[in-house]
């Protein structure tokens, strides 16, 4: 199986629908590979992943996340990176934004639109968070 | 029921994806043939694990329930065993078989696959030696009985058919497919 997934949004519950789906195919022998864009940077970005913020008003559910064991989002990026995810951000919103290569974890590429697209055509199932 | 594994994993209060990927790396590190028991507290796990076997070739033998605690059981399998390569000249189809149980003749079944498999579903009266202690234990059967060898997919029962006709039996069939297409009555050890 071939996964192509795009990451646009940056809030904490994005980082878990992204990396739960992602880790769950690649522990099936799927071939992941997700692009971040926009919003969707701060879940590679060095500090800034380790801190998400929760949608306003959900505040509540972290008691939640802590009694149901629910791995930190840095947790599961590493074991993402582990399993062979392949992490792209986009070249394009890092320099809207001023960022560079440095600012994100280790092991990740960078890339434009095309560069994921060449990716995605074949993929079996392409998803969008 | 008490089932043999070969690895335990204890994945018990752990949140949906981690039980599936701990199982994944444990599973790397089991030889072929081999089962484990997956502990998981997650009430979602037994329809993932379940998917995930059908995704990764790998085989899922079943689920018991402990209180709050789910024992998912699964074996590696090989990649030989899903080729069917038969070598013992005399085999008998499930349907064959099935008409032959029926009938008034006595047969002998023997099944040599895993005890965990056995444990989750075998012929009534199967007669169980894992092929790996077939060595060991082949005076255990008579030599005059007509005898019928299953396993899952007809693959490990050819070689123990093989190594009983080295043994000196002469009535020997390998059953084939095997349990994996068996659609007729079945014990479970509960």
């Amino acid at each position: 199986m071939k996964m192509a997934i795009i990451a646009a949004n940056g809030g904490m519950f994005d980082a878990y629908k992204v990396f739960n789906i992602a880790t769950a195919a690649a522990a099936t022998d799927a071939e992941v590979e997700i692009f971040f864009t926009f919003e969707g940077l701060n879940l590679i970005h060095k500090e800034a992943h380790k801190n998400l913020p929760m949608p306003a008003g959900t505040e509540h559910f972290q008691e939640g996340f802590k009694k149901n064991n629910v791995p930190p989002v840095d947790e599961l990026v590493s074991m993402a990176t582990e399993m062979g995810v392949k992490m792209i951000a986009c070249q394009m919103t890092m320099d809207v934004m001023s960022l560079e290569k440095e600012h994100f974890i280790e092991g990740i590429d960078v890339g434009g639109a095309v560069t994921f697209l060449t990716y995605a055509k074949d993929a079996d199932v392409t998803l969008t968070f | 029921m008490e089932v043999t594994v070969n690895k335990t994993l204890d994945a018990k209060g752990l949140a949906c994806p981690m039980p599936i990927v701990k199982t994944k790396k444990e599973m790397n590190a089991l030889e072929p043939g081999q089962v484990m028991e997956v502990q998981a507290t997650d009430k979602g796990s037994t329809a993932d694990i379940k998917a995930w076997a059908k995704s990764t070739g790998n085989q899922y033998l079943g689920t018991i329930e402990e209180g709050d605690t789910l024992k998912h059981y699964l074996r590696k399998a090989s990649s030989e065993e899903e080729k069917s390569q038969t070598k013992h000249p005399h085999v008998v189809t499930l349907d064959e078989l099935s008409k032959k149980i029926e009938g008034d003749e006595k047969i002998t079944i023997l099944d040599v696959r895993e005890s965990a498999e056995y444990a989750f579903g075998h012929i009534p009266g199967a007669v169980h030696i894992p092929l790996g202690e077939l060595e060991e234990r082949f005076e255990e059967l008579d030599k005059n009985d007509e005898l019928h060898v299953v396993c899952r997919t007809g693959s490990r029962s050819d070689f123990a058919a093989q190594k009983l006709v080295e043994k000196g039996f002469n009535h020997v069939r390998n059953v084939v497919p095997g349990m994996k297409e068996w659609t007729g009555p079945t014990n479970k050890l509960h």
